[in-house]
């Protein structure tokens, strides 16, 4: 007998997943009664298969470890360097005011139109996607760490000061530790930012990757294969997005909102 | 009126102290000119484009797909959101798509987009609107779900048809959820237009900025990453002073 919790999240879940396999078996259908040319717009289970068929030959392998691991570098560094910044930011008057506009100001560029510059300097291949991915991601996580630090209740700082506490010691054990919820909110939003500058990049300058993958299922016009590999680029993007949510449980647990 | 030039002018000037250092350094031989060329060579190659006429024509191409495609979006969005927010059998009907759509990053659609429409302006304008709609049509059923209820009441209390609510009553009071999307959605378009542009086109700010990356005129190229982010600053800032006035009754404060 379930609980009356778990009944109520089952039924969500139900009212959930019954309407989007009522969307897909429409498409199924509509597409199998050939309104559309399959080759054009094949149905589902055909994508389906060519998904199980190129993750079981091997072939999705090697792009989405490419895809991953310039993603996962690109964003790791991100955080290295824009946490740091971010934190110094905050506390700082002089990185304060010399940093702040230059991140203002380069906001709105979209990092994408930097591919060209990096390509030049950095080569085709994995160095300059991984800085671009860097890049992007940098502007998440600094902005968001900035405030994070610039909110901060000045009572800790007082407190810590009265102890005696040194400005580095101040920075690392009572500074960053109250805004790691909000240089985690930055994180989760890099880590799609990571994914998506991933992928778009393959597609620009090529060489391997999902997004690559992609680009040479669009000029064979093999509408499935790219199907299939929109679907785990989408798998990829969703599944870290809930890694990113569910270590934010793991670690931030002890955190509790200042109100 | 003093105390704000001076604010903003001490804001600009760690920008003109980066221009001034990139400069020197070059003119000391520190940056060879593969690198990085010099502020002033981006300068005088930004002359060049707009003296030639050749920037005007590639934003009126970049801005007429990223505008129809944004403007598609708008409307479509904000009907479709406030529709799913008063009828339920639409939003059991929208709502599992948008939900099939919502975890692909769009610009991953732009190759299957290119394979249904083609490699031209209609396969870029589509996956722009797209990409904005989403945005789009969640802040608008979510703000107009969110319509304090005593609202609804008063107006029908006093004998307003069911339209006049939707239009009179539940689009103003969405207005600034609905305004908050739009701004993403401004946002969105840029990077997915320059994304199809570096894909494959002939024309636009996109194709600009490759075409000349890869012919390794980095001075022309930086002209361009340089006036295609301040065209975005000053969409954005377009947008937000727009908004100010319509919304002057609202507390818009950014």
């Amino acid at each position: 007998m379930p609980s009356p919790t778990e009944r109520s999240r089952l039924s969500t879940a139900l009212t959930r997943v019954v309407p989007v396999a009522v969307v897909l078996l429409a498409w199924e259908f509509v597409t199998r009664a050939e309104f559309v040319n399959p080759n054009v717009f094949p149905p589902v289970s055909e994508i389906l298969l060519r998904w199980v068929t190129l993750v079981a030959d091997g072939t999705t392998f090697t792009p989405l470890a490419g895809t991953l691991w310039r993603a996962l570098a690109g964003l790791l560094a991100a955080i290295a360097v824009g946490v740091p910044l971010g934190l110094l930011m905050g506390r700082a008057r002089w990185a304060e005011w010399f940093f702040e506009p230059l991140f203002s100001f380069a906001f709105p560029l979209p990092k994408i139109a930097l591919i060209p510059l990096y390509v030049n300097w950095f080569g085709l291949f994995s160095l300059s996607k991984v800085m671009l991915i860097f890049t992007d991601c940098l502007f998440p996580i600094v902005l968001f760490t900035y405030h994070g630090a610039r909110g901060m209740s000045p009572i800790h700082q007082w407190s810590a000061q009265a102890r005696g506490t040194g400005p580095v010691r101040m920075l690392w054990r009572v500074v960053l530790p109250l805004s790691l919820a909000s240089i985690y909110d930055g994180v989760q939003v890099a880590v799609v930012v990571a994914v998506l500058v991933a992928v778009v990049s393959e597609m620009v300058s090529g060489g391997s990757g999902l997004g690559y993958m992609m680009i040479r299922a669009y000029r064979y016009g093999d509408v499935r294969t790219a199907f299939a590999t929109l679907l785990t680029i989408s798998l990829i993007g969703f599944a870290l997005y809930k890694l990113a949510q569910w270590l934010r449980g793991r670690l931030l647990h002890w955190y509790v909102a200042e109100a | 009126m003093r105390a704000r030039i001076a604010h903003g002018a001490l804001r600009l000037l760690p920008l003109f102290l980066v221009l001034a250092a990139w400069q020197l350094a070059f003119a000391f031989g520190w940056l060879p000119k593969w690198l990085l060329p010099a502020p002033s060579a981006v300068a005088s190659a930004f002359k060049a484009l707009v003296l030639s006429g050749e920037l005007a024509s590639n934003t009126a191409a970049s801005l007429a797909r990223a505008g129809i495609g944004f403007a598609v979006a708008v409307i479509v969005g904000i009907g479709l959101g406030v529709l799913m927010a008063r009828v339920r059998a639409i939003e059991l009907a929208i709502e599992p798509i948008l939900l099939l759509i919502y975890p692909v990053p769009k610009p991953a659609l732009i190759p299957l987009f290119m394979i249904w429409l083609g490699i031209g302006n209609f396969s870029k304008i589509a996956v722009i609107a797209l990409a904005c709609l989403l945005p789009v049509v969640v802040a608008t059923f979510n703000g107009a779900r969110s319509v304090d209820p005593v609202l609804l009441w008063s107006a029908r209390a006093r004998g307003t048809s069911e339209h006049r609510l939707l239009w009179r009553v539940v689009l103003p009071a969405a207005l600034p959820q609905i305004a908050a999307g739009v701004r993403t959605a401004i946002a969105i378009a840029i990077i997915v237009l320059v994304s199809s542009e570096f894909i494959s086109s002939e024309s636009g700010l996109g194709f600009l900025i490759f075409s000349y990356g890869g012919v390794g005129a980095d001075d022309a190229m930086l002209a361009v990453v340089l006036y295609l982010a301040f065209l975005g600053y000053l969409l954005d800032r377009l947008y937000v002073a727009g908004l100010r006035r319509i919304m002057s009754w609202h507390a818009f404060a950014h």
